[in-house]
């Protein structure tokens, strides 16, 4: 169904953090660890948080498929809905 | 065998002239003066093409000639598009002219696209400044190009590779030729309907390299400066930069390279994980032994504090103890003096001492002190006591 389709395509990307997100929080993490008047019991919290977010970040990179689709616009009106249909590059 | 014998037919050298000369040339633009011109019945056209030193001769099939903005004129300076050809029966070599643009027009097509840029550029739209960064990670990126060339093909392989998880929404649209500029704009607003784009790529990849009219089409430009989402372009030439590619956000020379530009490699970012992982273990350690070691300075610091502090006692108890012999002493011989005071002031209240100086003590024989004449009628026996001792006595006549 075209209408479901181009909702689902359509959908904000949320709140869920992004690849970008996480790398540049491990970033932060490393940095604030390297300071060495941190307390002992937030260095272990954050590092702790570390870990979950890299091996989220290595999720990411698990092999996923190119999806290539054409958008199509025949509605009568303009700003009508748009159609998409899979591209086999 | 003589050198006769290995001479060449003149077939063959007219056959390997013509494979050297075609094998090297693509088509290409020659600049020249028009002379000689022949229009023939067949409608194909003849006419030699020359600077100040040299003439080439040229041809212009039928089929190519529908496509002549305006007839050839004699004398006049032209831009002629095509490939050079060896014509076997003669061993002549020939320009084989697919297209052919008056040098006035170019000049007055170069001149429009300079009065375009020197609005876009009044408009800021060539500002450096508003040049919008791409995203890190882009998940889902719009591709306007047409589906029947080669640039979708190549943006699909160099996401394949680089970066899978990506999605592509293709916006077909004519890339050149009439109408192409129109249809660019539309697709442009069709990618600002789209939600959740990163980033747009707008090209063309192969065809020819003769017409980038569209890509420097004013309305064009300015539905590329609008589009909501940063905008590479990549028109796949690599010399000639149109005003598309000035507007745009980025300019990638050819659709692989904007799709590389688009997209970071997977391969990159899998070291760069590995190295924040590394580089996590190693804070935590490192900062676990900076712990370890300030405990270490700490409890040696108080263990050091408390010897310090024992040693101090045992000193000030030296001390009292050396100190303590000398006050004994004074104590003692303090005493001992009082002593001897005290013994000094009872001799001299002792009776004996008196019975020194002459007197004597008279006593009865159970010790009563005998004082007075009553107390010693004759007769009475009693002791004597004088200074070094004691006699028996009696009275005679009392």
């Amino acid at each position: 169904m075209t209408s479901s389709k181009s909702a689902r395509t359509n959908a904000p990307a949320g709140d869920a953090p992004t690849l970008g997100d996480d790398l540049k929080r491990l970033e932060e993490i490393v940095r604030r660890l390297e300071d060495d008047t941190l307390e002992l019991e937030t260095a272990l919290q954050l590092f702790e948080e570390g870990v979950g977010r890299l091996n989220a970040a290595q999720l990411r990179l698990a092999d996923a498929e190119t999806r290539v689709r054409q958008v199509l616009d025949d509605s009568a009106a303009p700003g009508g809905p748009l159609r998409f249909e899979s591209l086999d590059g | 065998m003589t050198a006769f014998d290995e001479a060449w037919t003149v077939s063959r050298l007219a056959r390997t002239l013509k494979r050297r000369v075609e094998d090297d040339s693509g088509p290409i633009w020659v600049r020249g003066e028009l002379t000689g011109i022949k229009h023939y019945p067949s409608g194909h056209w003849y006419f030699c093409l020359r600077d100040d030193t040299a003439k080439v001769d040229c041809t212009l099939w039928r089929s190519a000639a529908g496509r002549l903005q305006s007839p050839l004129v004699e004398g006049s300076e032209v831009f002629a598009f095509g490939t050079a050809v060896v014509w076997e029966e003669r061993t002549a070599l020939r320009f084989n002219v697919m297209q052919v643009l008056p040098a006035a027009a170019i000049g007055a097509q170069a001149q429009s696209v300079e009065r375009i840029k020197q609005a876009l550029l009044a408009d800021g739209l060539l500002d450096p400044g508003r040049k919008r960064p791409l995203p890190e990670f882009a998940s889902r990126i719009a591709v306007i190009t047409s589906i029947a060339g080669a640039a979708v093909h190549d943006i699909i392989t160099v996401a394949r590779r680089r970066w899978p998880a990506v999605e592509l929404l293709v916006v077909n649209s004519a890339v050149q030729g009439e109408g192409a500029s129109g249809e660019l704009v539309r697709a442009l607003a069709i990618v600002d309907r789209l939600r959740g784009i990163d980033c747009c790529i707008i090209g063309r990849g192969g065809g020819g390299k003769d017409d980038l009219a569209a890509f420097n089409d004013e309305a064009l430009c300015r539905a590329i400066a609008a589009c909501s989402v940063p905008v590479i372009s990549a028109v796949g030439h690599e010399v000639d930069v149109t005003l598309a590619d000035l507007v745009a956000d980025v300019r990638a020379a050819t659709p692989s390279q904007a799709a590389e530009f688009a997209l970071p490699d997977r391969r990159d970012v899998a070291a760069r994980i590995v190295t924040l992982g590394a580089s996590l273990s190693r804070a935590l350690q490192n900062l676990v032994s900076m712990r370890r070691a300030r405990m270490d300075r700490t409890r040696d610091r108080m263990v050091g504090a408390l010897i310090e502090q024992l040693r101090a006692s045992e000193r000030r108890l030296l001390t009292v103890k050396v100190r303590l012999g000398p006050a004994m002493s004074r104590a003692i011989d303090a005493r001992r003096s009082r002593l001897s005071r005290l013994a000094a002031q009872l001799q001299a209240l002792s009776p004996v001492a008196v019975l020194g100086r002459g007197y004597s003590l008279a006593r009865a024989g159970d010790g009563r002190v005998l004082r007075r004449m009553v107390d010693l009628p004759g007769g009475t026996a009693f002791t004597l006591t004088v200074a070094d001792g004691a006699v028996a006595a009696r009275v005679e006549e009392s």
